[in-house]
């Protein structure tokens, strides 16, 4: 883990650092949070709660560095400390296992969903939402992380506390599992062999 | 003969997969003398070709059809004024 430099901002300056640094990730934000809880009022509890913290510890956030990966963290965390607290546990995914089995040789002979371009093409739909949604939440959010908002797999480790290649792999897989899902719609769409 | 040399290759020598190479490439995360090995790669290579469309597309549908959508003007009003009240 990286180091924490505490920086000291007068109160003018934590709110510009406020104002131009971390509102303008606010829609970011808030899409991240709804895809976490997949409900517009915790979303917005989620983030409301993100701005706060990000703002109680500002001094440990360096000016001009990478505010979104930041404000990502904490949200992060936030999610998996206190929201998924008082909501149920979700039944979790067995990381170890899946990752295990990534990492083995059976992993390339895995038979990977034949979607084609046409079938995805014509889902115009919520299709893709709702595939997405569906998915395990620790997938859902490589995904969130990489595709929807252009994370490198390097600022992704980050804000989940995971090594790189776990993020390659769990990307992998979530890939493997959204096909799988849109390949149910393709079929239903009347695309055969896809 | 020799096969020019594979720049996914890593320091280790390990080969890389199709698949590893292909989400490199998706992620935008190579160099650009990989993204030329692996243009060339796939001309060669089925799996990576129709993989590499059909990834490019969910992509593509993920970033246009989940994101967007912009947090409610109440939520930004009630953060600013949070603030604003520890400030002040």
């Amino acid at each position: 883990m990286e180091e924490v430099v505490r920086q000291h901002y007068t109160d003018k300056e934590k709110r510009e650092i406020f104002d131009h640094e971390f509102l303008p990730h606010i829609n970011s934000m808030y899409n991240f949070g709804y895809r976490l809880t997949l409900d517009r009022d915790d979303a917005k509890d989620l983030v409301q709660d993100t701005y706060f913290k990000a703002f109680r510890f500002i001094e440990s956030f360096q000016k001009g560095t990478n505010a979104k990966a930041w404000l990502f963290r904490i949200l992060k965390n936030s999610f998996i400390n206190d929201y998924r607290k008082k909501v149920k546990e979700p039944n979790k995914v067995d990381y170890q296992e899946v990752e295990q089995y990534y990492n083995s040789e059976d992993v390339d002979r895995q038979i990977t969903p034949d979607l084609r371009v046409d079938a995805l093409k014509d889902m115009i739909g919520d299709e893709i939402s709702n595939a997405l949604n569906a998915l395990d939440v620790d997938f859902r959010t490589v995904i969130i992380l990489c595709d929807l908002e252009g994370f490198k797999y390097e600022e992704m480790a980050k804000i989940l506390d995971i090594p790189i290649g776990t993020v390659r792999s769990r990307l992998h897989r979530a890939r493997q599992l959204l096909k799988e899902k849109l390949s149910e719609y393709a079929k239903s769409m009347g695309y055969k062999n896809s | 003969m020799n096969l020019p040399t594979n720049p996914f290759v890593s320091n280790d020598g390990k080969k890389p997969t199709c698949m590893e190479m292909l989400q490199l490439i998706l992620d935008g995360q190579d160099s650009q003398e990989q993204r030329e090995y692996f243009k060339n790669h796939m001309d060669n290579c089925m799996p990576c070709f129709k993989g590499y469309h059909v990834d490019m597309t969910i992509k593509e549908l993920l970033k246009s059809k989940c994101c967007g959508g912009e947090a409610p003007d109440e939520l930004v009003a009630k953060i600013k004024s949070q603030i604003a009240s520890t400030i002040s």
